[in-house]
């Protein structure tokens, strides 16, 4: 039956070409842009090369430090991630590490821009980076504040030609660096690995930063296990209520929790109280929902008109089965199935569309370093949004479809 | 006539409704679209308030925050030397510091509380006294900040047009001081900081410090020493020089190089002005083109599904068109028909697009949203709405001709 079923929305959709290809239009465009947003989110959030343990992965990358009448908002300084991160219960590890910053070397008359991060050893055993030559710098660099660099592969290319460079030197902001390590280049959306440049956080210009509550600095930990991650999350917020704060007159609380990649996102975006250290993912996700809502609108209405165009158009079909004695429900599941099937149809054009269109991203520069692949979980999104996008178009029609009286129809049609 | 087509509309009232829901919703898409590009070129046409010609920017990052006061004298005495040093560098004409400058990405705001419970939202900089000349800055009445200043017992700001006539309506703001009231917020008075009244110097046309996308705001000039006697008083966080005409860009190793020297322990990232208002620019325009993109696309999508609807229904309606022919309606009064009902389901989704759109200017939006002035607003609604018109008629066109194609006797005979 099912074959039946599938044959025959296979020779209806042929019959009318243009209406077919009205709906294919609409439904692959509405599902680029679905799934390029998707890509995009799930590269910059979703686990990657260099950071695959994002279930049991936290950050610490937005800072509140707030009293009656000011507010500061930024990222934390050293001092406080230093004295209350450390030892935290059901932390494997854990790295502290600078924000990136961008740094310009001259070199014969040229000026190379690179971001220069400055992180712990830590740094290289939670991140997962691929060394092209040479290895991380370790627990003795950074205590002795050796001016060792890892550099990414561009970095290589254009300081050194692409030539090995382990063992060469380059300067950065006005500092001269041995490199010790050549990775692969990471995209710039991920923020916690990031970089052009590494180098050891005690190289740093003068120790100022030591002192500092706000400020400049990121934490990351791996935590035992995903069921730890709550504790930790506690156990941390519950240590910053008992930090002595250095300005007790103007600030007499500090927010800076450790939270997943999505929560750090909707801590950005500021959906919620940004005084609250609790979890802003749900208002985030309610937020995207609304706005993906907005946007699949006048698709959906759009499609939804089409289909009662075609629907009317084969009344004297549905006029005949009915006459017959097919029920309103076998009627309705065969036209969904038909919907259902055009939209996997233009599910497929928008995923070949939405390849297309992230290559262009690529090559636009827009996001240095990025390679969006469309991996297994996109796609299931993707499927999982067309089938849904499909239902919410055809329910209507086929409810209409249902209701037609088979005498009109048989006639040709009703035009209410 | 009308009433016989509204009538015809009724009869055929749930899908006519989708289509005039579908007509609603892309009218509110354009509208926003177009408002958004109405805006920018609107910004565009106004005054920018200064000129970047041989400029560039340094931002200084001095690596160690400057609470402490004795940290911070011995960072003014380093900015003094900085200054200093780059000022005998033959290539430089010009050097002046400031808090923020044109196409930065830091912007200061700042609210005054007028006597009276006005407040007044305004964009802050704080500047040294050659920033003015470096950036060409047409003075409208007073003076610039100077030397006269170092002495004077109350603060010199120096306002543009609008914020002046915010402040002082129609009087002359010259030499007037700003009554201010405490800000019943800020809790209870510092006993260390003694109150100090701000006097309006001088007054300049406009300086739009985002550049020329960016709405025209009210904007304030504080005056800032590097020889202050007061210790608190801020520091610079950017230097700007003006180079001599023809000097290679290449002289930029040699600037930074030689403010290094200078200032052993900071950092410094040199960009001129005109790299920076592109990087603006383009900060203001990508999600214009984004969103532009997206809206055409939407848009020709509804356009094609019209097209595909009113064809259809044509189709359908083979039989009253054909009854129309023989009682002797022309061709052209029945392609009319068809274009007419267009026009009316057209009118009633606009009809009730502006009127939702029209309570937008009187809701208490926050402020980023209200960037929106009268004509504007107007005209975008007035172009969004002829917009949608041309497309609906165009939808319209082909599916008309389909119907006049009836033949008279063919299609009473229909079935």
């Amino acid at each position: 039956m099912l074959t039946h079923y599938f044959s025959l929305a296979v020779k209806v959709l042929l019959r009318r070409k243009f209406f077919t290809f009205i709906s294919l239009f609409g439904i692959s465009f509405t599902l680029l842009v679905l799934t390029v947003v998707t890509a995009l989110f799930d590269h910059t959030f979703g686990p990657d090369a260099t950071e695959p343990l994002q279930d049991r992965s936290l950050y610490v990358e937005r800072a509140v430090m707030y009293g009656p009448h000011s507010t500061w908002t930024g990222s934390s300084g050293f001092r406080l991630l230093d004295q209350n991160a450390r030892n935290l219960p059901g932390v494997e590890r854990l790295s502290l590490y600078e924000e990136g910053r961008t740094v310009h070397s001259y070199l014969d008359g040229r000026k190379i821009s690179s971001t220069l991060k400055r992180t712990d050893d830590e740094f290289w055993n939670i991140l997962h980076f691929t060394f092209l030559e040479g290895g991380p710098y370790g627990a003795s660099d950074v205590a002795n504040g050796r001016l060792v660099a890892v550099i990414n592969a561009r970095t290589r290319e254009r300081f050194f030609d692409g030539r090995p460079a382990v063992g060469q030197t380059i300067e950065a902001d006005g500092q001269r660096f041995h490199v010790i390590g050549v990775v692969e280049n990471v995209s710039e959306v991920r923020m916690t690995p990031f970089a052009e440049i590494w180098v050891p956080y005690t190289t740093a210009k003068t120790d100022a930063y030591k002192r500092e509550v706000m400020g400049g600095w990121h934490a990351v930990a791996l935590a035992r296990d995903s069921a730890a991650m709550d504790a930790i999350h506690e156990e941390f917020n519950s240590r910053l209520r008992r930090f002595e704060l250095p300005d007790p007159k103007h600030y007499e609380a500090i927010v800076a929790p450790f939270e997943t990649k999505f929560e750090v996102f909707a801590r950005m975006m500021d959906v919620g109280d940004r005084k609250n250290p609790d979890s802003h993912v749900w208002r985030l996700v309610g937020l995207l929902a609304g706005l993906g809502l907005l946007f699949v609108l006048i698709p959906t209405v759009n499609l939804v008109n089409i289909n009662i165009s075609r629907i009317m158009e084969r009344a004297s079909e549905i006029g005949v089965r009915k006459a017959f004695g097919a029920p309103a429900r076998t009627l309705v599941g065969q036209f969904l199935l038909e919907n259902v099937l055009l939209t996997l149809v233009g599910a497929l054009g928008g995923f070949i569309l939405s390849v297309l269109t992230l290559r262009m991203l690529e090559r636009s520069g827009l996001f240095e370093y990025a390679r969006f692949t469309l991996n297994a979980r996109i796609f299931g999104y993707g499927v999982a949004l067309a089938i849904l996008f499909g239902l919410i178009s055809g329910v209507y029609p086929a409810w209409r479809m249902s209701r037609l009286n088979p005498v009109d129809a048989l006639k040709g049609g009703t035009s209410r | 006539m009308t009433r016989h087509l509204l009538r015809l509309i009724w009869n055929r009232k749930r899908q006519n409704f989708l289509l005039t829901v579908e007509i609603f919703f892309s009218f509110l898409t354009l509208f926003g679209v177009v408002l958004f590009a109405m805006q920018y070129a609107s910004n565009a046409r106004h005054p920018l308030g200064y000129r970047i010609d041989r400029i560039w920017s340094l931002t200084v990052d001095r690596k160690e925050p400057a609470e402490d006061i004795a940290v911070k004298a011995r960072h003014r005495e380093t900015y003094r030397q900085l200054i200093t040093a780059l000022r005998e560098l033959p290539q430089i004409e010009g050097v002046a510091a400031a808090f923020t400058g044109p196409y930065a990405n830091s912007n200061w705001g700042g609210s005054m509380h007028l006597a009276g419970g006005r407040s007044v939202e305004h964009g802050v900089n704080r500047v040294t006294d050659d920033f003015f000349e470096l950036f060409s800055v047409p003075l409208v009445a007073g003076r610039f900040f100077s030397r006269e200043d170092d002495a004077a017992t109350w603060v010199p700001v120096v306002l543009n047009r609008s914020m002046a006539r915010e402040i002082f309506g129609d009087q002359n703001p010259i030499g007037q001081i700003i009554k201010e009231e405490r800000d019943p917020n800020d809790g209870p008075p510092d006993p260390n900081d003694k109150p100090q009244v701000k006097r309006v110097i001088g007054v300049i046309d406009e300086f739009r410090q985002n550049g020329e996308l960016s709405t025209a705001e009210n904007y304030s000039f504080f005056r800032m020493r590097l020889d202050d006697a007061d210790p608190k008083a801020d520091l610079p966080d950017r230097l700007f020089v003006r180079l001599r005409p023809g000097t290679p860009a290449s002289f930029e190793e040699t600037l930074v190089k030689r403010a290094m020297s200078a200032a052993t322990n900071w950092s410094f990232e040199v960009q001129p002005l005109e790299t920076m208002r592109e990087d603006k620019l383009h900060q203001y325009s990508v999600p214009l083109m984004v969103i532009a993109t997206i809206a055409g696309f939407l848009l020709l999508m509804v356009a094609l599904g019209l097209t595909g609807v009113v064809w259809q229904s044509v189709t359908q309606r083979i039989r009253e068109f054909g009854l129309r022919r023989a009682k002797g309606a022309t061709i052209a009064a029945i392609r009319r028909q068809v274009l007419i009902e267009m026009m009316i389901m057209t009118s009633l989704a606009l009809v009730v697009g502006i009127a939702l759109l029209g309570q937008l200017p009187l809701l208490p939006l926050p402020r980023p949203l209200q960037i929106v002035n009268g004509p504007v607003f107007v005209a975008s609604l007035g172009l969004s709405a002829l917009a949608i018109y041309l497309l609906t008629l165009a939808c319209g066109w082909y599916p008309s001709r389909l119907a006049t194609k009836i033949e008279p006797a063919e299609a009473l005979h229909y079935e």
